[in-house]
């Protein structure tokens, strides 16, 4: 029956082991036990993959029940400790708005250009001292995607890469464009990954109606001349709401 | 509108960027589900609630670690929410379980090499357990479903703690051959 395997039987056990580890039938100690095997063996990390991704399934047998309205709020104070009060409920509601919106105004972008939209965190701080800019950066037909948040207060531009894989012997940069001003570079961006960019001074004080990031295709080590060169990838411009 | 899975990929990339509109997106979008995992495990509204509530406070702190390659928002959100109640329950529960952890794992079976994890067809775990006895395959539901450790199990199915052990072993290593052939 079992021609071909190359596996031993305390290897079959340790399989077994971290699938009742996923499943979670395991007493405390043997989780423990078990949560630090993997912590050291990738080939037992991606076996708890495998067993969380098969296991998940059984998901839809979970009957979705709506969690009780006071739920949310306790949320928020757990995590903001801020006054959410009577507020909270209608900012939610209107938050939820923006969100559909945005869905809908995503499905129409064009070719390259994404939507930047300005939202305020209405939930927490009656007037927030900076301006936070969310931004989707995808483009059609390709399979690169970003998302973007421009915090106002200290100037810096986080980025989350989605999906995408790097393009050889290029590099990924990414630019932001004032009204009627060539694009300024702000470096060299990795795909896939997180990272905080602040923008110059200058350009802090410039970000808001007309503002433009962009990403674009370069040479390694990013456009030779600080001019763009390659194809655009994303780009979008500001829009208050 | 319905939300799409796309649409919950966006929340929680936002989310993990600290825009909390977006976070308040994704409560408003999963939060029944979720409910509904910590009701069914813990089996108490009033704990159900709190627990809900820790786990949307961890979602929050966690979102930067979600990785869309690896999991669907959804499963990565249950299985957050899941392990949360089981925690909560391995903890109260006692810890010694009397069973002979030397068990043999039974070798009557076909061993995939471990290439075969990523490779070949797929079959959907609902097949695998059809493949199962109904008890057997139960078993397996409501562990994953309930969050039963194996004294419940033996208890819920009338058998001895090591004989639910070797029937929940020998179910897993099935399913793995199943899911994997």
């Amino acid at each position: 029956m079992s021609v071909g395997s190359e596996q031993t039987g305390e290897e079959r056990g340790d399989e077994i082991l971290v699938a009742e580890y996923v499943l979670g039938v395991l007493s405390a100690s043997e989780h423990a036990r078990v949560a630090r095997m993997i912590a050291d063996s990738s080939e037992l990390q991606q076996l708890e993959r495998f067993w969380q991704q098969r296991l998940s399934d059984l998901d839809e047998g979970f009957e979705a029940v709506p969690a009780p309205s006071a739920a949310w709020q306790g949320i928020e104070t757990r995590l903001f400790q801020q006054r959410t009060q009577a507020s909270a409920g209608a900012s939610f509601w209107d938050s939820l708005g923006f969100w559909r919106g945005l869905a809908t105004g995503t499905a129409a972008v064009a070719v390259v250009a994404f939507g930047l939209l300005v939202l305020q965190p209405r939930t927490l701080e009656p007037e927030p001292a900076g301006t936070q800019l969310v931004a989707s950066l995808t483009a059609e037909g390709s399979d690169v995607s970003y998302y973007a948040l421009y915090d106002g207060e200290t100037g810096t531009l986080r980025l989350t890469g989605l999906s995408g894989e790097p393009v050889a012997e290029r590099d990924f940069e990414l630019w932001v464009i004032h009204e009627g001003e060539p694009a300024v570079s702000l470096g060299v961006i990795p795909v896939s990954q997180r990272l905080s960019v602040e923008l110059p001074a200058e350009d802090q004080a410039k970000v808001g109606d007309g503002t433009v990031f962009a990403v674009t295709l370069e040479p390694l080590g990013g456009a030779p001349e600080g001019v763009a060169t390659g194809p655009i990838v994303a780009a979008g411009g500001v829009t208050r709401i | 509108m319905a939300t799409t899975a796309q649409d919950l990929a966006d929340f929680m990339a936002r989310t993990a960027l600290g825009d909390r509109a977006a976070f308040a997106a994704l409560y408003q979008n999963t939060n029944a589900k979720l409910f509904g995992v910590t009701l069914r495990i813990l089996k108490d509204r009033g704990e159900a609630e709190e627990a809900l509530q820790e786990i949307f406070v961890k979602v929050w702190q966690r979102a930067d670690r979600y990785r869309p390659d690896v999991a669907s928002p959804i499963s990565w959100l249950v299985a957050i929410a899941r392990n949360h109640c089981l925690d909560k329950l391995r903890a109260r529960r006692p810890d010694a379980d009397g069973m002979d952890d030397a068990l043999e794992v039974p070798d009557d079976e076909p061993t995939p090499e471990q290439a075969a994890i990523n490779a070949g067809e797929r079959n959907k775990i609902d097949n695998c357990l059809d493949q199962l006895e109904t008890d057997k395959a139960e078993a397996v539901r409501s562990a994953y479903l309930d969050g039963y450790a194996y004294q419940e199990l033996a208890d819920r199915f009338g058998v001895p703690i090591n004989t639910m052990r070797t029937w929940l072993r020998r179910s897993l290593m099935k399913l793995k051959d199943c899911l994997t052939s």
